[in-house]
């Protein structure tokens, strides 16, 4: 091969390859809150110098940005971890009806499994939902191909487009052919009330919109080669998409398939019509029963899998079982436990918290570890911000209990300044802590605006944490290294002891941070 | 070229750098002409958890992982690991953890018995070592190519012993 040809080719993720393939459809806006297995997505297009790419505060925040964006009339994508898309969700949903005006892609990363969630909801419910077209790609190439197709689609239909990934996809690395960047021209932004301005009136007409949209799209999903029969044996015949297609072809290689690339809206006449193919029928999908359920509604006779496997990956040595219709049998693997690193400033912290005997609300970050032995420290784990809030909650039931709540720096900012207004406004007390290690250290050490420094590491205008704490009306903030133990254990005993609401900034950087 | 898929398991805990000796022989394949899938796991795993990547090459690869009992190949980081790992070794498949110990002793700096390891394997795959080399040049910075070069092939005399 020439050399040529070498430069052009790379081995990347199905996060990378989105990135390349968004690149190459002349993207100009990314916007995200990191969140595994979707980060590596926007830390792609950072190296882009002609992107304007952002870690935005949270996803709600990184939606708005980016659809504002695409309104403007710039192609303009927003990234998060499902669990990441909750936040999003009120922007999400009326952005269905107001449409765009340059292509928009909201892409989004299932954890099936939950590699590293607090839950492995489906986000292909959302489609239905949200009345959004959905793309699944199976593999990296496919990422960086149907983004592009999803740039179009947009586009055209005038609707956001959901391109949703699994951990096996966005962590999965294959060879890829790079491309050239062809931007679009770019459409004028102008005024449009009734489109933009969401009132009910113009609601009404734009949901309107919305159904015949629908219509169009499940056209499209009919004609369009992402859903893509390809024949084999009569005998057995797979509705399938996803990494659960390379997993099927991996070990029934003759069988018959129906490959769904475009999952919402459904091809129902494709899946007639390769139902009336086929002999035996399957319908074979990773978590919930979101394709099964529809290809029942058709009246069609399929076998699909038992529900206990609903519950986990679908890995391949299970394709077999899930095929035959068995029930799920749960095998405990004794899998090393992740802990925090050993010079971590989290475990000064917890020290503190165990010795003391808090009831501990948690949140999401490392230090959620601290609820693993030997430290067993760290009592709840719901979503971002209900460390700070859940001090609140639980103090309305248990007063006589020794509660305080914890929260991340990167966490704080994402989802734990509203509950501390909340807390201050409705005269909660207690002692919240913040674990500042300047860094959102579990995703890999990504920047925040505590840190100061943007996605690609230029200064900017950096929150100053206890300015905002006794903004938000709390009583006593101080800031504290919980490696100066004696002074640490001090200030806690002293804080909790009063009725009053406290944060306590708990500050020493993340380790990783120096490497 | 081999006409089979070519399956290869690592694994260990988090920090060893299991993915970045994965990512060398994914790029390695790559160069070799081959289709390739290399599968791995972020995030709170990598906290000292355990660790594992899959990497399947041939003319054309579906699924990113390796069922258990279907890997040709186990690269094994950590003894503690083995027993789990096993798992995924086919009944004839190699299992190179009879080098970890041989490799950390051959090894001045611990950070670079991922390197080393990939030198032993490659003495077992239908990769020319060129293709090795240039593979440590893609995962590389410029400035640690050298060394890497270096241990790679060192481990790699131990692997065609």
């Amino acid at each position: 091969m020439s050399k040529n040809e070498t430069s052009k080719k790379a081995l990347l993720s199905g996060d990378e390859a989105l990135a390349f393939g968004a690149y190459e459809a002349g993207l100009k806006v990314a916007c995200a809150y990191p969140g595994t297995p979707s980060t590596e997505i926007l830390e792609t297009l950072a190296t882009f110098p002609e992107l304007d790419v952002q870690w935005s505060v949270n996803e709600k925040v990184a939606y708005e940005v980016a659809l504002g964006a695409a309104i403007s009339g710039v192609r303009s994508l927003f990234a998060c971890k499902h669990v990441g898309l909750n936040v999003a969700m009120d922007p999400l949903m009326t952005s269905s009806y107001t449409g765009i005006l340059a292509g928009f892609v909201v892409v989004v990363c299932d954890d099936p499994g939950m590699h590293s969630s607090q839950n492995e909801q489906d986000t292909r419910w959302v489609s239905i939902y949200a009345k959004l077209p959905m793309l699944e790609p199976a593999s990296p190439r496919e990422a960086k191909e149907y983004v592009k197709q999803a740039f179009e689609i947009s586009e055209k239909f005038d609707t956001p487009v959901i391109l949703r990934m699994t951990t096996r996809v966005a962590h999965t690395k294959e060879n890829v052919m790079l491309g050239d960047r062809v931007v679009p021209q770019q459409p004028p932004f102008e005024r449009n009330i009734a489109k933009y301005v969401m009132v009910p009136g113009n609601a009404y007409g734009r949901h309107i919109f919305v159904e015949q949209r629908l219509k169009k799209l499940k056209v499209l999903s009919e004609k369009t080669k992402l859903n893509k029969i390809e024949p084999g044996d009569k005998k057995i015949g797979f509705i399938t998409s996803g990494v659960s297609y390379q997993y099927l072809k991996e070990i029934y290689p003759d069988a018959s398939y129906l490959k769904l690339g475009m999952t919402y809206p459904f091809c129902d006449d494709k899946i007639r019509a390769f139902a009336k193919t086929v002999k035996k029928l399957y319908v074979i999908e990773e978590l919930d029963p979101f394709l099964e359920e529809h290809v029942k509604a058709l009246s069609l006779k399929c076998h699909a899998k038992d529900p206990s496997f609903r519950i986990g990956e679908l890995l391949p040595e299970l394709v077999p079982a899930v095929v035959k219709g068995e029930v799920k049998q749960e095998k405990i693997v004794a899998k090393r436990k992740p802990r925090l690193c050993p010079e971590c400033p989290h475990w000064a912290t917890f020290a503190t918290l165990k010795k003391l005997d808090f009831y501990v609300a948690g949140d999401i970050g490392c230090y959620t570890l601290a609820c693993l032995p030997p430290t067993s420290a760290l009592h709840s784990c719901l979503c971002m911000g209900a460390g700070v809030t859940f001090n609140e909650g639980w103090r309305k039931g248990a007063p006589d209990k020794k509660i305080v709540g914890v929260v991340g720096d990167s966490t704080f900012v994402h989802s734990g300044i509203t509950g501390l207004i909340n807390a201050a406004y409705n005269k909660a007390k207690g002692v919240i802590f913040i674990l500042d290690n300047s860094t959102t250290a579990m995703t890999g050490g990504q920047h925040h605006p505590a840190t100061g420094l943007t996605i690609r590491n230029e200064p900017t205008k950096k929150l100053i944490l206890e300015d905002i704490c006794r903004a938000c009306g709390v009583d006593n903030v101080d800031c504290i290294d919980p490696k100066n133990r004696a002074e640490f254990d001090a200030l806690v005993e002293k804080r909790i002891n009063e009725n009053a609401l406290s944060v306590i900034i708990s500050r020493h950087p993340c380790k990783l941070l120096a490497q | 070229m081999a006409d089979k898929t070519c399956n290869i398991t690592f694994g260990g805990t988090g920090g060893q750098g299991i993915l970045k000796a994965a990512e060398i022989c994914g790029w390695a394949a790559m160069y070799a002409g081959y289709h390739v899938k290399k599968s791995e796991v972020h995030g709170m795993a990598q906290r000292g958890g355990s660790v594992e990547s899959h990497v399947r090459f041939g003319k054309k690869v579906f699924s990113p992982i390796v069922q258990q009992g279907g890997a040709d190949l186990l690269v094994c980081f950590h003894p503690e690991e083995h027993d789990r790992l096993k798992a995924f070794l086919k009944p004839d498949g190699r299992d190179l953890v009879e080098y970890l110990e041989k490799a950390k002793a051959a090894v001045e700096n611990p950070r670079h018995l991922n390197v080393f390891l990939m030198g032993v394997l490659s003495a077992y795959l239908p990769i020319k070592p060129d293709f090795w080399l240039q593979a440590i040049e893609s995962v590389f910075k410029k400035k640690y190519v050298e060394e890497n070069k270096g241990v790679f092939l060192k481990g790699r005399e131990m692997g065609q012993l």
